[in-house]
């Protein structure tokens, strides 16, 4: 707006003056109503050229005086502006008169245009000043206070104008005098108006008396000016011949606005927006005068430790994030370098960063080196000093720098007050006077920290250092400066008194200041050190006297005496009592929380007599008295920490006493209330105490061990422990303590809490190496003593549990734990380990199969620790089939290192079938007990039936393994008493499973020894056995048994059992060893021989003749029997011929007795299901086993099949038309053997149940078809020798034929 | 209703803050103008050491057809669309306080280091002394909903100051109220032109 006129101001005025003076005479002689006159003229000329602007002024301005609305108005005024300041400003004079009487406008803002006007108009023209100032001056009184700082803002460039037109002027004229008298009333009303009531006049204000300073100062080199006011005028422009303004006066004017600035930003009651715009204010005139410099830092550090009490929070904040910014302005400018020490550390405590301080102060190496050359008056030593000082440190040590250069340059730097009472200060700042300093200033300190302390107070970075006292140093001079006090100060008074009129109003100044901020600062000090309490100055006798006259405090023990001590007592403990009795008094009045905070404080300052009274009041309510209880406590610990008031605040072993005495009697008292309530408060209490002391931890301790409370106690022990680390370990040591305790439910609760402390994962550490240090104390000879009790001399079964129990509770937690168990383990002795063995169980248990840890241990099984492991690996396994991993190990534990077969009966299932075979031998070996339990392992007994059970060996398996064993690996009673081991187990083996047995058995070559055992056995436990067993007989007859002795044996044993159906194949014997029979038993002679008599003649002829000759006669020749055996060959066929028929006609004959008839339709059942079996089991096990175990199964279990089968019989219904096609298929094709098994399964039946009465029936069938007893001859003997070959059956073929030709 | 009642609202890259307050104290009917202090206006990127940065004299549009061809999803989802959206039917292009010469009465500022810009603004500027502004900063997070929120005090500040017959004297004691009553602290000082 302003730049047209301002850019180069000096020949445009020079100008203006020119030409205005030439034109001025004439105009200035019309009158205002001539002025009207001439313009009516002018209007009525409309030719002229200028008429053109010169009309629409007046016309816009005739618009404007009867414009109702400003806002038009000012839109008119404006463009009259402009077409008079700007485009033609010879009107300007015209017009002005007009313009300014605008100034009585009621609106505001046409009144506030206006005064722009007057400014711009006496930019343009300085020759109307004498015009506006009378104006302005007037203005000031208007009622708007808006318009009255636009006048003040104003009155700052008339000012400028002013002088600079009076300056310019040749010689003064009067209206010059007139118009600085004008300036002058305005300078003293503006100064009054620094008291305004509003804030915002006084805002403007400070603007003005900136502006003014910045005017009456002299500029020097390194005044930084802004652009924009570069032409501004100032006082070395100011030329002494002017009469009016007298250069000296108007210096003084200058330090009078600057002092005032200063005064008016110490004023204690400043509101935040004046503090920081003086702050601003202040910091242009340091930037632009640095001949300021040094007080406006002097008075921010000043503010600094004294703002204005009346501050809000952020308004404290607001102003102290101006002082920085300010700070750092002022850090820019070179001139800072000789405060660069104070700005630094004032920077600090507002905190700013070193690195922004650092940023900030960038010429500042450069500048000083400029000041070094422009000191060419310092003496040749003291410079060189200098100049090494300043190579050396480099701008590094400011406070070297410092001193170096404060020593030299007292003329170039005014040393003020505050520097001289600093230095004063300096030396006496020892930790003596320090000491006292800030033991008086207690005293002094308010109640409440004060809002702007709070906020401002920062932690002294650098206590103690030499820089931090020398601030110290600074800032107590300050306050004293303030305070009108210190050496500083004097000396200065002294310096002013000889010097000059200049000098004088400078300390005028000072003195009159601190007057009216004497009392604040009084009251400030008090903040101001307890700030720096750690190093105080010693302020020496000058300072302290004055201030402690001030501050004569009252006290107390000057105008009292003491009292008697026992009327004292009496009477303290009467108003404790009434205090106490007052319970209901209080809570009517609503003081109850006073009467709890009083009786707290009383009680913890007196002797014993108040705390028993107290403690009983508070036990007989403990419910509605807790809080008075804790009161009391927090006002115990209060005095512990000096925190009250009323106590020294030095901590002293009475005060711990006290408040450790008052927490156990709560406690104690606690604990003996047997009360629920008393329990819920025990704990509250030890949780919201503020300290725990030894002794409360000893009733904790107490606590804890009696029985009903230990669960309780334990809750609280591990919230402690949770919740107070400091004394973390000693609650953790009770309640570790505790988990080895004699009492078991004590115990228990005290391990579970431990459990839980060490699975929450906190203080693992020590719980664990606690629990190591027990078991390791399991070393010892004998167990450690515990408490009181008399040394015990052994270990008892409980004192070994005691130190065991804690371990294994963190077993399941810290597997790692079990290898320290089974270190300590090797090394105990029997007794220890037996007990450890007994509670192993839950914590192995605990730990799973899976633990890697167990593992290991498996894996490494320390020397000596067998036992152990065996232990973990049974209970392991208990219930449970043991997971791969484990029986890898096992595995490998047994085949590396310990070659102990007990490793693996617990993992038997879980070991591969050859193995267990190979290990059968030993594990049979074992004690009869193992050995009983390594059966059920292997049949799986002890597994619970729902769990996957896979035993490597199937009961037939493991009984054929028996079987097999060689008889030089183990002696064959062991394997008899295994083998009844396995008898023993009827359950599983059944009938079925033992023909099976017997089937693979048989099989083998040679056969067992024990086979022929197995079959008597078997036969002796299923009856029903016996036409299997006939069967097997049978086949052992063409296996020619009598070449092994043993089994031979067994073989007639069992014909003997077996009689009388075992006749039948006592009959196909040949007739050597049938008498071989009959020698070792002759009883069975006769009745074979009545068997055989009782035969139809026709059945007799197949009998073969040796046979019958050994039968009748007993003994035969030798020759005979060797015929005999000739004829056994052929007549084998004919015995075998004859059972089919038998079957055959029992077949057609209906069989009349009930039991028969019920087996032979279970039978016709059976068979269609032992079809069906046969197919799906083929391929597993071979169909023939299978039919024959379902074979034998229909008949066992007669009566719960029938019960099944309706279930099932659907199924079978079906099946049972496959099976019977097959049967025929069988018939014609018969050479499979499984489908011949199936059959002769079910015929071996038949001819059992009905083998008495195959007679007449069976021959005549023989007789009907000899072609179909043929084919039946074969199939049946291909049936017997199970290995069919083609050349038996021929010979079978052979020798029927043989017989019928005999025929 | 205020047009001789000049407002600024500043924020660092004239995109959230500034401008929610700005369009809330538009639509109020205030004569208000908004402001980025920051070198350069940045916006969100693909990740957060990687903003989209972008020069003051670029327009709102076009960073908003810039972002919607560079990643359409990301910047619909995180409002970022939106707001540039809201932002050119505002005004054409953010801009830089520092490179402003227009007058105010009133300038928000919403954080302390934008305060400070402001403040370092006002150093560094030429003056002449011929009007105070106040200077009032009101920290609000960035991002949409503080800056919704801050809008809402912003406006309630504004029209509490705005109803003060002498600002200057009144100011100190309108911001304690406010801050009494948005339990927030602020920053003030006064500045001259």
């Amino acid at each position: 707006m302003a730049s047209s006129s301002s850019t180069n101001p000096g020949t445009s005025m020079d100008d203006e003056v020119v030409e205005g003076t030439g034109k001025r005479p004439v105009l200035m002689k019309r009158s205002t109503a001539a002025q009207f006159f001439s313009k009516d003229d002018d209007a009525e000329r409309p030719n002229e050229p200028p008429s053109s602007t010169y009309d629409i002024v007046v016309e816009l301005l005739n618009n404007a005086a009867v414009m109702q609305k400003s806002v038009d108005k000012i839109a008119n005024l404006k463009k009259v502006k402009e077409l008079i300041v700007h485009n033609s400003p010879d009107l300007l004079d015209n017009f002005l008169d007009e313009m300014l009487a605008f100034q009585t406008d009621v609106s505001k803002d046409v009144k506030k245009f206006i005064i722009g006007f007057m400014e711009e108009a006496c930019k343009k023209d300085n020759e109307c000043l004498p015009k506006v100032l009378p104006s302005i001056v007037m203005l000031l009184a208007d009622d708007d206070v808006n318009v009255q700082k636009k006048i003040i803002l104003t009155a700052n460039s008339m000012f400028k104008l002013t002088l600079s037109w009076i300056t310019k002027a040749k010689k003064s004229r009067p209206e010059m005098t007139e118009v600085w008298n004008h300036l002058k009333e305005l300078k003293t009303l503006l100064y009054e108006m620094l008291e305004s009531v509003n804030d915002g006049i006084r805002t403007h204000v400070v603007k003005f008396l900136e502006g003014l300073t910045l005017v009456c100062s002299r500029r020097t080199a390194d005044s930084e000016i802004p652009k924009k006011n570069e032409g501004d005028i100032s006082l070395d422009q100011v030329s002494q011949t002017n009469g009016i303004a007298i250069p000296q006066k108007l210096e003084e004017d200058g330090r009078k606005a600057f002092n005032s600035l200063l005064q008016f930003q110490s004023s204690p009651h400043i509101s935040s927006i004046n503090l920081m715009t003086v702050m601003n204010a202040l910091s242009n005139i340091a930037k632009q005068r640095p001949d300021f410099f040094d007080q406006v830092v002097q008075s921010y550090e000043a503010l600094h430790v004294n703002l204005p009490p009346t501050l809000a929070k952020s308004q404290v904040s607001s102003v102290r994030k101006n002082l920085k910014t300010q700070m750092m302005g002022l850090l820019k400018h070179p001139a800072s370098v000789d405060f660069l020490q104070q700005i630094s550390t004032l920077l600090t405590d507002l905190g700013a960063s070193q690195s922004e301080i650092a940023k900030n102060m960038p010429k500042d190496l450069e500048s000083r080196k400029r000041k070094a050359t422009q000191e060419p008056s310092a003496s040749y030593a003291s410079k060189k000093h200098k100049l090494e000082l300043d190579e050396d440190d480099d701008g590094m040590t400011p406070w070297v720098d410092r001193s170096s250069k404060k020593a030299k340059p007292e003329p170039a730097q005014k040393q003020t007050a505050i520097d001289v009472t600093a230095e004063d200060i300096l030396p006496r700042l020892n930790p003596q006077n320090v000491a006292d300093l800030v033991l008086l200033s207690m005293v002094m300190l308010p109640d409440a920290m004060p809002a702007q302390f709070q906020s401002t107070y920062t932690p002294i970075a650098a206590a103690g250092t030499e820089t931090q006292i020398s601030h110290i140093a600074r800032l107590l001079a300050t306050q004293l400066t303030m305070a009108g006090m210190g050496k500083g100060l004097g000396e200065l008074q002294l310096q002013a008194m000889k010097q000059d009129a200049k000098a004088v109003s400078a300390t005028d100044d000072q003195p009159t200041s601190p007057k009216q901020t004497i009392q604040t600062v009084l009251g400030l000090k008090t903040e101001e050190q307890d700030e720096p309490v750690i190093k105080k100055p010693k302020m020496s006798q000058l300072p302290l006297p004055p201030s402690s006259r001030k501050m004569k405090q009252f006290q107390l023990s000057s105008v009292t005496r003491k009292l008697d001590p026992q009327i004292s007592e009496t009477l303290s403990s009467d108003a404790m009592k009434r205090i106490i009795e007052a319970e209901r008094a209080a809570s009517v009045g609503h003081v109850e929380q006073h009467r709890v905070k009083l009786l707290a404080s009383l009680t913890s300052l007196s002797g014993e007599s108040h705390k028993n009274a107290l403690q009983e009041h508070i036990f007989n309510d403990i419910r509605g008295r807790q809080d008075l209880a804790f009161a009391w406590l927090y006002q115990e610990y209060a005095n512990l920490h000096g925190y009250s008031t009323s106590e020294s605040p030095v901590t002293t072993p009475t005060a711990v006493g006290r408040y450790d005495e008052c927490l156990t009697r709560l406690l104690v008292g606690l604990m003996e209330l047997d009360d629920h309530h008393g329990d819920i408060l025990f704990h509250k209490l030890l949780l919201e105490a503020p300290a725990i002391t030894d002794n409360a931890i000893s009733v904790v301790k107490k606590y804890c061990a009696v029985a009903k409370c230990t669960e309780k106690g334990m809750k609280t022990l591990s919230q402690l422990i949770n919740t107070r680390p400091a004394k973390r370990g000693k609650f953790l040591d009770l309640l570790l303590e505790f988990s080895g305790d004699e009492k078991v439910e004590v115990r228990n609760v005290a391990i579970e809490t431990a459990q839980s402390l060490h699975a929450s994962g906190k203080m693992q550490e020590e719980i664990e190496t606690y629990a190591t240090q027990q078991l390791k104390k399991l070393l010892q000879t004998k167990p450690p003593v515990v408490k009181s009790e008399a040394p015990v001399e052994a270990w008892t079964e409980d004192s070994i549990k005691a130190h065991l129990y804690l371990h294994l509770g963190l077993l399941p937690s810290n597997h790692k734990l079990i290898h320290e168990l089974a270190n300590i383990y090797t090394a105990t002795s029997a007794d220890i380990k037996r007990t450890i063995l007994r509670v192993l169980e839950v914590p192995v248990r605990g730990m799973g199969m899976d633990s890697p840890e167990l593992l290991t241990l498996v894996e490494n099984c320390p020397r000596g620790s067998e036992t152990l492991v065996m232990r973990v690996i049974h209970i392991l396994t208990d219930k449970a089939v043991p997971s791969p991993e484990l029986v890898e190990r096992i595995r490998d534990l047994y085949h590396k290192r310990v070659p102990d077969v007990r490793f693996l009966i617990p993992v038997l299932n879980g070991l591969s079938k050859s193995e267990v075979m190979e290990a059968l031998p030993k594990l049979i070996k074992l004690n009869p007990m193992v050995v009983k339990e390594v059966f059920n392992r292997l049949m799986g007994s002890h597994v619970s039936s729902d769990s996957v059970y896979h035993s490597p060996l199937t009961p037939v398996e493991l009984l054929v393994a028996l079987h097999n064993i060689d008889s030089t690996k183990c002696d064959m009673k062991t394997i008899i008493k295994a083998a009844n081991l396995c008898f023993s187990e009827r359950n599983i083996y059944t009938q079925e499973v033992l023909a099976i047995v017997m089937q693979q058995l048989m099989e083998q070559e040679p056969l067992p020894t024990l086979l022929m055992r197995t079959v008597i056995q078997s036969l002796s436990m299923y009856p029903r056995l016996i036409g299997f067993v006939l069967n097997i007989l049978q086949r052992l007859i063409v296996k020619k048994v009598w070449k092994q002795k043993k089994v031979w044996e067994g073989f007639i044993r069992c014909c003997q059992r077996a009689k009388p159906q075992s006749f039948q194949v006592l009959l196909q014997l040949p007739a050597t060893q049938l008498k071989e029979v009959f020698e070792v038993c002759p009883d069975l002679r006769e009745p074979l021989l009545a068997h055989v008599e009782s035969f139809t003649e026709n059945q007799k002829s197949h009998i073969n003749k040796a046979v019958m000759a050994v039968l009748e006669q007993g003994s035969e020749t030798l020759t005979e029997v060797k015929d005999g055996e000739k004829n056994i060959t052929a007549s084998n066929g004919n015995d075998r011929e004859e059972e089919p028929a038998t079957q055959k006609s029992q077949k057609i004959d209906s069989v009349p007795n009930e039991p028969v008839q019920k087996i032979s339709t279970v039978t016709a059942a059976k068979k269609t299901e032992l079809a069906s079996v046969k197919i799906s089991d083929l391929d597993k096990t071979g169909g023939m086993k299978i039919s024959v175990q379902s074979g034998e199964k229909d008949v066992e279990s007669a009566k719960e099949v029938r019960s099944e089968e309706s279930e099932a019989s659907k199924e079978r219904r079906r099946e049972r038309g496959d099976s019977k096609e097959r049967r025929r298929g069988d018939r014609e094709g018969s050479r499979e053997k499984n489908r011949e098994k199936e059959k002769e399964g079910s015929t071996d039946k038949d001819s059992r149940d009905s083998s008495k009465k195959t007679t007449s029936k069976s021959s005549r069938k023989d007789d009907t078809d000899a072609e179909d007893s043929k084919t039946k001859s074969s199939s049946s003997s291909s049936r017997s020798t199970k290995t069919t070959s083609s050349s038996s059956s021929s010979s079978s073929r052979r020798s029927s034929s043989t017989t019928s030709r005999k025929k | 209703m205020a047009d001789d009642f000049k407002i600024a609202v500043i924020c660092s890259s004239n995109q959230n803050r500034s401008m929610e307050a700005h369009s809330f104290l538009s639509k109020k009917g205030f004569n208000v103008k908004s402001f980025g202090t920051g070198n350069m206006v940045k916006l969100p990127g693909p990740a957060p050491d990687k903003p989209n940065v972008y020069d003051f004299s670029i327009t709102y549009d076009a960073m908003y057809r810039d972002l919607m061809q560079k990643d359409y999803e990301l910047y619909t989802q995180n409002g970022i669309l939106h707001m540039l959206d809201r932002n050119r039917r505002i005004k054409a292009h953010p801009e830089r306080f520092q490179d402003s010469t227009e007058r105010f009465d009133l300038l928000i500022t919403c954080e302390e280091r934008v305060y400070d810009q402001v403040l370092e603004d006002f150093e560094n500027k030429e003056k002449n002394d011929e009007q105070a502004v106040h200077i009032i900063n009101i920290d609000i997070q960035d991002n949409h909903e503080e800056a919704t929120i801050g809008a809402f005090m912003i406006c309630e500040l504004v029209t509490m100051l705005y109803a003060s017959d002498d600002l200057d004297n009144e100011v100190d004691e309108i911001l304690q109220e406010f801050e009494h009553k948005v339990k927030r602290s602020v920053l003030h000082t006064a500045q001259f032109y």
